[in-house]
């Protein structure tokens, strides 16, 4: 992959200008980001600056009420969230959300029902095209867990997903996402609730999937995560960004520290108060 | 029966041209409404606190109709009452409301509470369950003919009118006592310590059960509370039609549960709403539309479904934001 | 909403449950392991066997006895036990896929069994005139139900899951209404046209006809369910292991997930519908043809119950689960219903629960002989000082007559003459005791179990066995309490796995 700051990067997603509110409160902001291809770009920012609304935007799940999304140059503004998956972004939810009775194996193999195209009467009736695709996402699924060594391979791939450890459970949230064959990986918190050790070794496997050839936009608190893959990072508060750039420059901005320590005090509490 | 025109005709008989038919079906839709939303109450709440379709809820108004039936009596029966007409309606009233709010205390106990943190459908089942044993107990007890209640004989059919509109006493006292009951369930929600530990309970079992709040009692109290609505309910159903039997729980069950939904389930005042709406929908599909004597239930079904569509939280829900 | 604790530590800290730590194994498949090596003796060696043969093989080992019975048995035993079981099981197939894979609580299914069975007559009996083949029949009306599904499924959508169970079973419920008066709908232009034959039922419906060979006798309909059963199972084994079937469960897993996984939720949802309609259509149409009427009561909520019953005793979503779960729904009220075999029936249940529930046999036989004991002394009393009490006979059958047991009845229980009003109040005290014995622990409960047990045995002789009851009421009851009781023990059915939920 070329360096993060080559000039003739496109901007894979973007987003212009993007409003939502709940009830009033306004949780983003006119946002407008961009995440070029090859890129790692973290976003951070305390807690209830919007982050996860962030995604679910991108994603879907959630319609902007102003603004718009493009994903290569291309409206996905408005769109179910499985055709936006289609067209190559996925994502990990921050507290996980795996199908718990299916298998490890079948975890990943039902998330690329995007990805292949017999019908049910196909399936019936065994025809061709229904058991090539069979095998195929089966050998996809396989190869993905692969990635992460030992850990869930061999005797696991049958285990229900439930029987995971919380570490396992978040590496085959991150199989799953990359079974669909996405452009754009969309991780949210993926080294929350674990140990030292693996935190590392997900800081390791993130550098690992970007030599795959993925862009990756990922929420992360802790900031050594941040520090070892960012080749970009941007600060929400109040859904706003209020800072940009590498990640010493927004470790020591002013305003990123402010919203963290909330030095602002009093004003910042009569600006919360809208 | 009432006159029912056909769909040519209904064209061309619009309100005006029958004051007082159309008053028939008000006074009739409000008496029916009535008796939806005290059943529609007992739904809702139990749906707010427990997130729990109890299907049990239409035979429990229909056990309350059967225990009006044998306080009446027990009393010397309609025709010769120990006591006087109204007094005796009181008594029928009170342990129709006793009894099925024990009932729902006790249903909840047996057959919910293990299955809180079950899954989804377990609760459903057992309710479904607890329906069909109502049922055919019912069947077994009192047996699968209609009993009367003989409410001419008991309070009289006087018929009153202000103006062109016509009702009886019983449509009028049915009326009032529901409105009355829904007052006092507001303020109690409202106002009292256990209405305000529901309220918490609904938005938050957990968290309801860290702050010191006994949730396995205010959910036994919303058990007795929505029961016994249902078993007044089921008394004042017999007082006006006159008759029950041991199937009326489950159309009329089905019917409480549209009215919560339409009004929002979950919301108090929208299942009084929903039940009144539902109620005069029946009553002037019954008169105005076409076949509506024999169909009105198909109606009220379109209406569940054209509500759904468009407003899927119901008149006076909110929209539930999913989390993610 | 957080996942339910996980059970094993990171793969570090291995070790085995038996005490010796192992190296290299996690506590997961040492756990599965034990679990494996505990489930010796018949009932495990059976499950190692079942879990071992392939698919194929299982379905055999239902097939085989059912291609035999008919050789061995009456047209009459055909029909009640083998016909009806299979159509139990076969609609319990369809909502398998509806409720046991997509996880869509539908109460309306019994709609489209209704409806298939309905359009069957429509296209062939001499309430029409029409007399179409089966082969063209069926296809249309499955397609038909497939397409009513569709409708009704599409408002449902946006509903959550508690909201479709209501808007379905009104659903079912406008169906009733609709076929027990549809005989006299006034159309604006073509005048009253009589489309179900209302509450008498659509009547002569053509027997199925494939290609001018007509199916007559109930062998031949049992052999064409059976065919019906086989090419169903199969189909929903392919559909379950397929794109689609494992995109259904995800759904029914996690809905919002699936959607950002590329499924698309909405319109799998209205498959399963279409699907579950489908079979259910192809179902009514058998059902339909054997009856030679289409009566509007046969599809109510009773039915309904019956095969959530069966989808959920036999562990919804197992497949070999449903055929037991049919066979029990359906054969034990058959034979309930004759009063030499239904006695036997009900003391069995009635002491295979009582083993579930004491668990151990110490226990057991404590709580039999205090019954016995207690009733013989009551028997004692009563005879002494309440004559009618003892003057009442139970109830037999009327061809053989009184058998053993119901001679060691007569001499142990209380059949009193006139015995409506006692018997009602017995019911009632038996609901009351029943709970007060789930509530009590340990000896009280044991004290308690012995007079439950006694009046349990007085309200079956006297109330629930009599005639007037057994064939409707008392089924009814007892279907429910089976749910009620199920749901409480052993949620996942007799035959299902476990499923862990968030809640």
């Amino acid at each position: 992959m070329s360096s993060p700051d080559a000039p003739d990067k496109k901007a894979l997603l973007e987003l212009r200008g993007v409003t939502k509110s709940f009830g009033g409160l306004r949780v983003i902001d006119h946002l407008d980001l961009h995440v070029d291809e090859g890129e790692i770009v973290s976003v951070i920012g305390p807690n209830g600056a919007g982050k996860t609304t962030l995604f679910n935007l991108i994603t879907g799940v959630y319609t902007p009420d102003a603004g718009e999304i493009l994903l290569g140059g291309e409206s996905i503004t408005g769109i179910a969230p499985h055709k936006i998956t289609n067209k190559g972004i996925a994502r990990t939810f921050q507290n996980l959300r795996l199908f718990l009775n299916m298998t490890v194996r079948e975890n990943v193999m039902a998330s690329q029902y995007g990805r292949t195209h017999a019908t049910v009467f196909e399936s019936i009736l065994l025809l061709p095209r229904a058991r090539r695709e069979e095998k195929e996402i089966k050998a996809r699924a396989e190869e993905r867990l692969s990635f992460f060594g030992q850990r869930l391979m061999g005797y696991r791939w049958d285990q229900p997903a439930y029987s995971l450890s919380y570490a396992n459970r978040r590496r085959l949230e991150i199989a799953r996402a990359m079974a669909t064959q996405p452009q754009i990986l969309l991780l949210d918190e993926p080294a929350a609730g674990m140990n030292p050790a693996e935190t590392h070794e997900i800081t390791e496997l993130i550098g690992e999937i970007r030599k795959d050839g993925y862009t990756i936009l990922v929420i992360e608190h802790d900031m050594h995560v941040v520090e070892g893959i960012s080749d970009r990072v941007v600060a929400l508060d109040h859904g706003a960004k209020i800072a940009e750039g590498s990640f010493d420059a927004v470790a020591t901005s002013e305003q990123v520290v402010e919203a963290y320590l909330g030095i602002k005090g009093a004003k910042e509490e009569a600006d919360e108060g809208e | 029966m009432h006159y029912v025109p056909d769909l040519v005709t209904a064209l061309f008989f619009p309100p005006w041209k029958n004051w007082s038919y159309f008053w028939d079906l008000t006074v009739s839709g409000l008496t029916r409404g009535s008796i939806y939303a005290l059943i529609a109450l007992g739904y809702s709440m139990v749906y707010g606190i427990l997130k729990l379709l109890n299907f049990a809820h239409g035979d429990v108004y229909m056990i309350g109709a059967f225990l009006g039936w044998f306080m009446l009596h027990w009393l010397g029966g309609p025709a010769d009452p120990f006591i006087s007409g109204w007094f005796v309606v009181a008594c029928m009233l009170l342990f129709a409301m006793v009894g099925c709010g024990v009932l729902g205390v006790g249903i909840e106990r047996f057959a919910y509470r293990r299955l809180r943190d079950a899954p989804r459908i377990a609760p459903l089942i057992s309710a479904l369950g607890v329906s069909i044993i109502l049922q055919s107990s019912a069947q077994i007890l009192f047996g699968a003919g209609f009993r009367d209640y003989g409410t001419e004989e008991l309070v009289g059919f006087n018929i009153h009118s202000i103006g062109d509109v016509f009702f009886s006493t019983v449509q009028l006292v049915t009326v009032l006592l529901a409105i009355a009951l829904m007052i006092a369930l507001t303020l109690y929600v409202a106002r009292t310590r256990t209405g305000k530990a529901m309220r918490a309970t609904s938005f938050d079992r957990e968290a309801a059960s860290m702050m010191g709040i006994d949730v396995d009692r205010v959910i036994s109290v919303t058990f007795f509370i929505g029961s016994a609505l249902a078993g007044a309910a089921g008394v004042m159903f017999g007082l006006v039609y006159g008759q029950i039997f041991n199937l009326m729980g489950f159309l009329a069950g089905l019917k409480g549960f549209t009215a919560a939904v339409i009004g929002g389930i979950g919301s108090i005042p929208g299942a009084m709403l929903g039940g009144i709406i539902l109620g005069l929908a029946e009553s002037y599909a019954t008169g105005y539309l076409p076949q509506g004597s024999t169909f009105h239930d198909l109606y009220v079904f379109l209406l569940l479904i054209i509500v759904m569509i468009v407003r899927p939280s119901g008149l006076l829900g909110t929209p539930e934001i999913q989390k993610v | 909403m957080g996942q339910p604790p996980y059970e094993d530590p990171p793969d570090e800290g291995a070790g085995g449950p038996v005490g010796e730590p192992r190296v290299g194994v996690d506590s997961w498949v040492a756990s599965h392991e034990g679990r494996r090596e505990r489930s010796t003796g018949i009932s495990g060696r059976i499950k190692a066997w079942w879990q071992r043969t392939p698919p194929a093989g299982r379905l055999l080992v239902f097939v085989i006895p059912a291609i035999i019975f008919p050789l061995v048995s009456n047209s009459g035993n055909i029909y009640r036990y083998g016909i009806l079981t299979l159509i139990y099981a076969l609609l319990a197939y369809g909502l398998t896929i509806v409720v046991g894979f997509a996880g869509l609580l539908d109460l309306g299914y019994i709609a489209f069994f209704g409806f298939g069975a309905y359009a069957y007559g429509y296209l062939a009996s001499q309430h029409t005139g029409h007399h179409w083949h089966a082969e063209l029949a069926l296809p249309v009306v499955v397609v038909a139900s497939a397409g009513l599904g569709i409708i009704l499924g599409s408002p449902s959508l946006r509903l959550l899951g508690d909201y479709l169970a209501i808007v379905t079973l009104f659903f079912g419920q406008a169906f009733v209404i609709f076929v027990n008066n549809a005989n006299r709908i006034d159309f604006p232009f073509f005048g009253q046209v009589d489309l179900t034959g209302g509450a008498q039922g659509l009547e002569g419906v053509d027997p199925l006809n494939f290609f001018g060979y007509k199916v007559s006798t109930n062998k031949g309909y049992f052999y064409v369910a059976v065919i019906m059963l086989v090419l169903i199972v199969a189909m929903l084994h392919l559909v379950n292991h397929s794109r689609t079937g494992r995109a259904w469960r995800a759904l029914r897993e996690d809905p919002l997930a699936a959607e950002v996984l590329s499924i698309p939720v909405n319109r799998l949802k209205i498959l399963a519908f279409a699907f579950g309609a489908a079979v259910a259509g192809l179902i009514g149409c058998l059902y339909s043809s054997i009856q030679t009427l289409d009566a509007p009561g046969d599809y109510s909520v009773g039915l309904l119950i019956t095969i959530y019953a069966i989808v959920i005793l036999g562990g919804a979503g197992s497949l070999s689960g449903v055929i037991i779960a049919a066979l029990i729904v359906n054969g034990v009220p058959e034979l309930l219903r004759n009063p030499s075999n239904g006695r036997y029936v009900f003391y069995v249940g009635l002491l295979l629960v009582l083993w579930y529930f004491l668990k151990t046999w110490q226990r057991l036989l404590i709580v039999l002989g205090g019954t016995l004991v207690f009733g013989w002394v009551l028997y004692g009393i009563s005879s002494v000082v309440w004559d009618r009490g003892t003057s009442g006979q139970p109830v037999v059958d009327p061809e053989t007559g009184s058998n053993w047991l119901s001679t060691a009845i007569s001499h142990w229980m209380l059949t009193p003459t006139d015995r409506t009003q006692i018997a009602n109040w017995a019911f009632f005290g038996l609901v009351i005791l029943i709970m007060i014995a789930t509530l009590v622990r340990g000896w009280w409960q044991v004290l308690v179990l012995i007079p439950t047990v006694w009046i349990a045995a007085f309200a079956w002789e006297n109330l629930l066995f009599t005639p007037d009851q057994i064939n409707g009421p008392t089924r009814l009851l007892l279907l429910g309490t089976v749910l009620v009781v199920l749901m409480n023990a052993r949620p996942q059915g007799l035959f299902g796995t476990r499923q862990v939920e968030i809640v």
